[in-house]
């Protein structure tokens, strides 16, 4: 048998429990060849299932050992890895759970394996210069109308339909969770990384506007001018700053 | 993602004296004692000035765009000597390369200047698709050919010699018509590539399969042998699994033994991957490992590595 047609009949044995492969193993000295075959198709399947379970530590404390373990697996016969790194193993797991029944029914699943998958990526993902107040600061007043600043590369917000917030919030501290509640209007999360630390909170409607506007590289005359027509003209350049001052302490922006 | 996608392994395209050069580099330093880098120690590390000469790292686990593996890794690598040690570089395999990752053990390699890069002999997966295993072949001679040409292809990408490592096997095939240190020690004479002899698969292999862990030893050729990883395992009664979630055990103590006989002082590390002691104790059993070297090899030749002894700054 050619070496690629032993690897193809190998990983079938391994992932869709094919013992063709059985043929070419003879019996080990201690035990026999089915066992030692078995060693492989466990290692397999548990390895993976640790890897998600290293990803989703709450969505792990959320179900339960158990009904962790068979969603993982679930998971693994639906999305064979295909990438050379595990760590993007589990990538894929909000989607999943956001379709596949039984999970699908219960939309804080998705909600968290969401939430902590930003919180991931933003984990290692790419590094930016920080502005800070003192950065700013020492910039002529006549010339900030015209600053405009990036997003740091790890920020992204995105949409959720349940309490999650409260929900991963509890989880982390070890109590029991709050019930989970689908709130008619989604709410927004920002997720970021501040020096090494993953970060998340919710944003307000307004917030969340300003902060697409800051992505899109807009200057900080246009936001004043923006927040004006959202809301009370009179406040709007102290709201402005109020958000800047607060993006700049979490470590949000970046100089374009 | 670079737009270089698979394509498969061409050392034919590789001009021969090119793929000898690649082949044939200088034999890299005695590192002296290290660990198997690990984020739980991290801290320990920086701020302490453990008895450590250097450090292993899990390539794939510095393979990201930024945050703190990076930064910690560049503070380690201020400090001590490192070399890379992947897991999916699949040289076994018959699927085409995956020439991002390669790509991407090239860029990591600038940043950490890795005394030298290792991987294992074995494949992870075929049809695109990644068992994150470390899986067996049949040692027979397409293998060999195969894997020669995989070596010479790789070895060309990253412009230095590979260094290969031998793994715990839980099956053999019908179809081998070699034994597995045969196999390597021809591997290692056509392609020059470097072996990085792991004294706990070889004792474990050597359970499961039935043979004489020495044959192996003695099976291997000596001036090629750059690394030794030591670590532990679980005896299943009938069978032996490579866990790395012990400390290295007393059979495998004494097999490093015969290895330090055999093959003078190697750089060696002990690795560790799950229920990971606080970073102390693993510098303890590090010293039980510079004990018995020196005992083997007297404390001059042990001691070799005392010149990369990590500086501060």
């Amino acid at each position: 048998m050619k070496l690629k047609d032993f690897q193809d009949r190998f990983q079938r044995a391994i992932i869709a429990g094919d013992d063709a492969i059985l043929k070419d193993i003879p019996d080990g000295p201690h035990e026999t060849k089915a066992n030692l075959l078995g060693i492989y198709r466990d290692a397999y399947v548990l390895r993976l299932i640790d890897v998600i379970a290293a990803d989703h530590e709450r969505l792990h404390a959320y179900l339960g050992d158990d009904n962790f373990r068979a969603m993982a697996r679930a998971y693994i016969a639906r999305h064979p890895s295909r990438h050379p790194n595990a760590r993007w193993f589990a990538q894929r797991l909000p989607e999943f759970l956001r379709e596949q029944e039984p999970y699908s029914t219960q939309p804080v699943l998705s909600d968290l394996a969401t939430l902590e998958r930003a919180l991931n990526d933003a984990f290692d993902g790419a590094d930016a210069p920080v502005v800070s107040m003192t950065d700013l600061a020492a910039l002529p007043p006549e010339i900030w109308g015209g600053i405009s600043f990036v997003r740091h590369p790890t920020a992204i917000s995105f949409a959720v339909s349940t309490n999650v917030g409260a929900i991963w919030m509890a989880l982390k501290a070890g109590k029991e969770p709050p019930a989970a509640r689908v709130s008619k209007t989604p709410a927004r999360i920002l997720v970021w990384r501040h020096e090494t630390t993953p970060m998340f909170r919710e944003m307000s409607a307004e917030e969340t506007m300003m902060c697409e506007e800051v992505g899109k590289g807009a200057r900080f005359a246009d936001l004043c001018t923006m927040l004006a027509v959202y809301d009370d003209p009179g406040s709007a350049p102290a709201r402005a700053a109020s958000f800047l001052r607060e993006w700049l302490d979490a470590g949000l922006l970046t100089r374009s | 993602m670079s737009n270089r996608k698979k394509s498969s392994a061409s050392a034919k395209s590789a001009p021969r004296a090119n793929r000898e050069a690649a082949g044939r580099g200088e034999r890299p330093p005695y590192l002296g004692f290290g660990l198997g880098l690990r984020p739980p120690h991290y801290r320990d590390i920086l701020d302490g000035n453990p008895n450590v000469d250097w450090f292993e790292v899990i390539s794939e686990n510095y393979m990201v765009a930024g945050g703190q593996p990076l930064a910690m890794l560049d503070r380690i690598i201020e400090r001590y000597p490192v070399v890379m040690h992947g897991v999916s570089l699949s040289i076994a395999s018959t699927a085409p390369f995956d020439e991002d990752y390669v790509d991407g053990l090239n860029k990591l390699a600038k940043r950490t200047q890795p005394k030298w890069i290792s991987d294992h002999l074995c494949w992870t997966g075929v049809h695109g698709v990644n068992l994150h295993d470390l899986l067996p072949i049949p040692y027979t001679r397409e293998a060999l050919d195969h894997v020669v040409s995989r070596v010479d292809y790789v070895q060309e990408r990253l412009g230095r010699q590979l260094c290969l490592e031998n793994v715990s096997t839980y099956v053999q095939f019908g179809q081998s018509e070699m034994m597995e240190w045969e196999f390597i020690a021809e591997l290692t004479r056509r392609t020059g590539c470097w072996l990085l002899f792991d004294v706990n698969n070889v004792y474990v292999s050597a359970f499961n399969h039935g043979y004489d862990a020495r044959a192996f030893l003695n099976g291997i050729p000596a001036d090629r042998v750059v690394q030794f990883h030591l670590a532990g395992h679980s005896d299943m009664e009938n069978y032996i699994v490579d866990t790395h979630d012990h400390p290295v055990r007393e059979e495998v103590w004494d097999l490093y033994v015969a290895a330090l006989e055999r093959f003078g002082p190697v750089s060696t590390i002990i690795e560790r991957d799950d229920d990971i002691p606080p970073l102390a104790d693993m510098v303890a059993e590090l010293d039980y490992a510079r004990v018995i070297a020196e005992r083997v090899l007297g404390p001059r030749r042990a001691g070799a590595g005392a010149a990369s002894k990590p500086t501060t700054g």
